[in-house]
């Protein structure tokens, strides 16, 4: 039994270092077929000015002279002894960019997620009490618009209205971690974690109605109520615990994506996470900045991925 | 009826909202400016910049020998005085006295000259390396400096503005202490403090400036990567100041709470044609283009009325006339008859590039283009593409056409001379040259006179034109938004941010 479970997760880690690998080599080759590169992305259309030997030097000095396979394992090995190299632009370390940027991308992605979670569950258990009726579209209705309903659009709207008419935008003064200031950062953090929680709560939402309105209908659902207990007591420890397995996958997921996702979220509330760092890196062809921080995201979706699987063997102890 | 446990929670809640709404962070000093820029700057060397965002903001750390002022005039900048020789191949300048770099150290014409030879180094990999070719040597004595010029060159002195002619310490620059992770040492009116990346540049007053301490004392860049929430930032007045390119962004600023700065940019965007292949190689085929393009019509819709119609040259001193060019308005029938000298009657096919992200406009621009030129049976597909990509691709002349929004500068010679003379460095994107164009842009180069100088610029300008070697189209705004308490600010066409040196707040 011990041995099938080791094996299992074994065999699930292999896995991940192969995805791991799939992605390194994947992100190293998209980004050296798109056009330009390190020397164009930094000088734009002055490049022109540049006579060949000039070329030539800064190729040297960026890396990029190199023949592709020595350059990917440069790149790889540099990484895996954790020196992700750095910023040409900035001169300053991939590490210590996505240590600043990193801790804000989480934040936003656990409030968004946190929030998301709550909305999807309450409106979920709310629409599942009665199918059919008047609360249960209304909660659908939700769903539909939340999914229907682009962040960018909801973002502008957020902002402009706060900004115009209440004359509140904490987003416009510069970003405060907690350490800094606790009260500020969770106001820069509110509207934006506000969004994409709303962006979470329709898939949960969708999904907890489902597996509410299946185990409703389970046996031991009506042993509960016929051993005389409370309908609050049956619905949140034996519906809702029961349905969990569902809500957990699809959770995970979307904190997955959450943390690359949030990109536009983050322009518009002006908050320095890697999404943006990313974005910046590609239009500037920052290849080792793009590299590691595509990286870094793919160690953590896969992380989170894992630890999901590992929450279900402890709901449900079936799964092996 | 509500427990009091409910009651209790739900009134934690609305306080906690409440609380948010209410208490925002006391504003700015009034002696503190807060700018908001959707661009973060990406480098800290002046002479190898060439992103907008890192050009407006080391402007205010370092100075250049010359500036541009209001109504785009040369003036004197780190250079008090200068004078031409007859033959317009020697250059005097005689230096400002008791400018001091930020680190205490005097500004000299040995640092003048060691910043122009850095320039001129093909290591810097500067970007105005171009401008200064012509120089042969320098003299340095005391606080003047003396170029040699090996042709007449009169527009090198227009050429010595701007960020790019940076003068820099000497000791820094034989000590290797200018940009990677430097802190910049210029003798501008503000002192840089420190940049973090994604977020911000911050800067405080230089108290020894030449001009006298600058009035607002603390600056600050602030990357607001979204215009929409630039303007936001400023109606929340969280910053005071707005750097703005979209021309719909520029039309919410409400005038009853914030101060809106337009100029008419030195900039233009143009439809770049590839005269080295098919269809373009045939003048015919580009002349069509030209008449059935309706500039007003393109301005009025994709540019919100924002701009105004231009020829080649925008330098106000050597403004081309829109209306000289074949076709000033829309002529349909014109265009097929050029089609058909052309033997394509049935109209013609080509792609054009496109930046997705290059300027606010550019699809949209790109997008009433193609629905134009479809009524004189011109298709024209669109290949658009991201700004990272679009650069290799514009460089390399890798398009049958293209929509550009090229720089403009106050001088011609400095504004084409790089395009369209033979020998300039972007002659490959421009696709065309000849042996006129290049003996009119040395005319305009060798003399200093007006009259002389307006004849080669017009004449330039007439051939490219008459040639439609591209089809230029207009100009944009530069906006910038300020909060109703700024005074003594006035906006020029460069974008520069200097005239902040002389602003106050309140």
């Amino acid at each position: 039994m011990r041995l099938a479970k080791t094996s299992g997760i074994a065999a699930r880690l292999l896995s991940v270092l192969i995805t791991l690998f799939g992605i390194s080599v994947f992100i190293f080759i998209v980004l050296r077929v798109i056009p330009g590169d390190t020397i164009t992305g930094s000088l734009g259309i002055e490049t022109g000015v540049l006579t060949p030997e000039q070329i030539d030097d800064l190729k040297r000095y960026y890396g990029i002279d190199k023949p592709l396979l020595l350059q990917y394992f440069s790149w790889i090995t540099s990484f895996l002894s954790g020196d992700l190299g750095f910023a040409y632009s900035t001169g300053v370390s991939v590490l210590t960019l996505t240590g600043s940027s990193l801790p804000v991308t989480i934040e936003l992605a656990l409030f968004g997620t946190i929030s998301g979670v709550i909305m999807g569950i309450a409106i979920g258990m709310f629409s599942a009490k009665k199918p059919g009726s008047a609360r249960d579209f209304f909660g659908q209705l939700f769903g539909l618009l939340a999914l229907a309903i682009p962040g960018f659009v909801l973002s502008t709207a957020i902002v402009t209205i706060m900004a115009n008419k209440f004359g509140y935008f904490p987003n416009g003064y510069e970003y405060m971690t907690p350490w800094e200031d606790l009260w500020m950062n969770l106001q820069q953090m509110l509207f934006p974690s506000i969004v994409l929680g709303i962006a979470v709560a329709a898939p949960v939402m969708r999904t907890t109605r489902s597996a509410l309105l299946e185990t409703v209908d389970k046996d031991f659902i009506r042993t509960a109520f016929g051993k005389g207990l409370k309908s609050r007591t049956v619905q949140f420890r034996h519906v809702l615990r029961n349905s969990l397995i569902p809500i957990v996958t699809m959770t995970g997921i979307q904190f997955g994506y959450l943390l690359g996702g949030a990109v536009i979220v983050e322009k518009i509330f002006a908050l320095p996470g890697m999404g943006r760092q990313i974005l910046d890196a590609i239009n500037k062809r920052e290849y080792a900045t793009v590299q590691s921080s595509v990286m870094i995201f793919a160690i953590l979706f896969v992380t989170i991925n894992l630890v999901t699987d590992i929450i279900y063997r402890r709901i449900d102890p079936r799964i092996k | 009826m509500i427990s009091k446990k409910r009651f209790l929670v739900g009134g934690v809640a609305l306080a906690l909202i409440a609380g948010t709404l209410v208490s925002t962070p006391a504003k700015a000093a009034s002696s503190e400016l807060v700018i908001g820029s959707v661009l973060d700057i990406d480098k800290l060397d002046p002479h190898t910049s060439t992103n907008f965002a890192t050009v407006r903001a080391l402007g205010l750390v370092y100075s250049s020998l010359v500036e541009v002022g209001p109504g785009n005039k040369l003036k004197t900048g780190l250079a008090s005085s200068w004078s031409f020789n007859a033959a317009g191949t020697q250059l005097k300048l005689v230096l400002r006295q008791g400018v001091k770099f930020h680190d205490g150290s005097t500004f000299d014409a040995t640092d003048a000259k060691a910043s122009l030879e850095r320039i001129l180094d093909t290591k810097t990999g500067a970007a105005g390396r171009a401008n200064l070719l012509t120089i042969t040597s320098m003299v340095a004595e005391g606080r003047s400096l003396t170029l040699n010029l090996s042709v007449p060159n009169v527009p090198i002195l227009a050429a010595l503005d701007g960020v790019n002619m940076a003068m820099l310490s000497s000791d820094d620059i034989a000590a290797g202490k200018v940009g990677g992770s430097n802190k910049p040492n210029g003798t501008g009116p503000y002192k840089f403090v420190s940049w973090e990346p994604t977020q911000s540049v911050k800067y405080v007053s230089n108290p020894g400036y030449w001009m006298g301490a600058p009035k607002i004392t603390n600056l600050t860049i602030r990357v607001i990567p979204n215009e929409s929430s630039i303007l936001s930032a400023m109606n929340a007045g969280t910053i005071q100041f707005g750097i703005v390119t979209d021309p719909l962004i520029a039309k919410q600023v409400s005038t009853k709470t914030l101060k809106l700065f337009k100029v008419p940019a030195l900039a233009y965007y143009a439809l770049q044609l590839n005269t080295k292949v098919a269809p373009f190689n045939d003048k015919n085929v580009r002349l069509a283009i030209q008449c059935s393009i309706d500039r007003p019509e393109m301005i009025n819709t994709a540019m919100l009325g924002e701009g105004a119609v231009s020829g080649p040259i925008t330098s106000p001193a050597y403004k081309s006339d829109p209306n000289a060019r074949p076709c000033p308005k829309v002529d349909i029938a014109k265009a097929k008859e050029y089609l058909a000298a052309a033997g394509k009657s049935s109209g013609v096919t080509f792609k054009a590039l496109v930046t997705s992200n290059g300027w606010a406009t550019s699809v949209a621009m790109a997008q009433n283009l193609k629905a134009q030129l479809a009524r004189a049976d011109i298709t024209m597909d669109l290949d658009i593409v991201d700004q990272a990509t679009y650069v290799p691709r514009w460089l390399g002349a890798d398009f049958v056409a293209t929509l550009a929004n090229n720089g403009g500068r106050i001088d011609p010679d400095t504004m084409y001379t790089r395009y369209f003379t033979s020998t300039g460095n972007l002659n490959k994107v421009a696709t065309y040259s000849s042996a006129t164009l290049d003996a009119n842009f040395l005319k305009g180069k060798s003399s200093g006179k007006t009259a002389v100088r307006t004849s080669a610029y017009t004449a330039i300008s007439k051939e490219l034109e008459d040639n439609a070697v591209w089809v230029w189209l207009a100009t944009p705004y530069e906006y910038r938004v300020a909060t109703k308490e700024l005074k003594g600010f006035v906006a020029l066409a460069t974008g520069s941010l200097l005239p902040l040196r002389s602003a106050s707040l309140g």
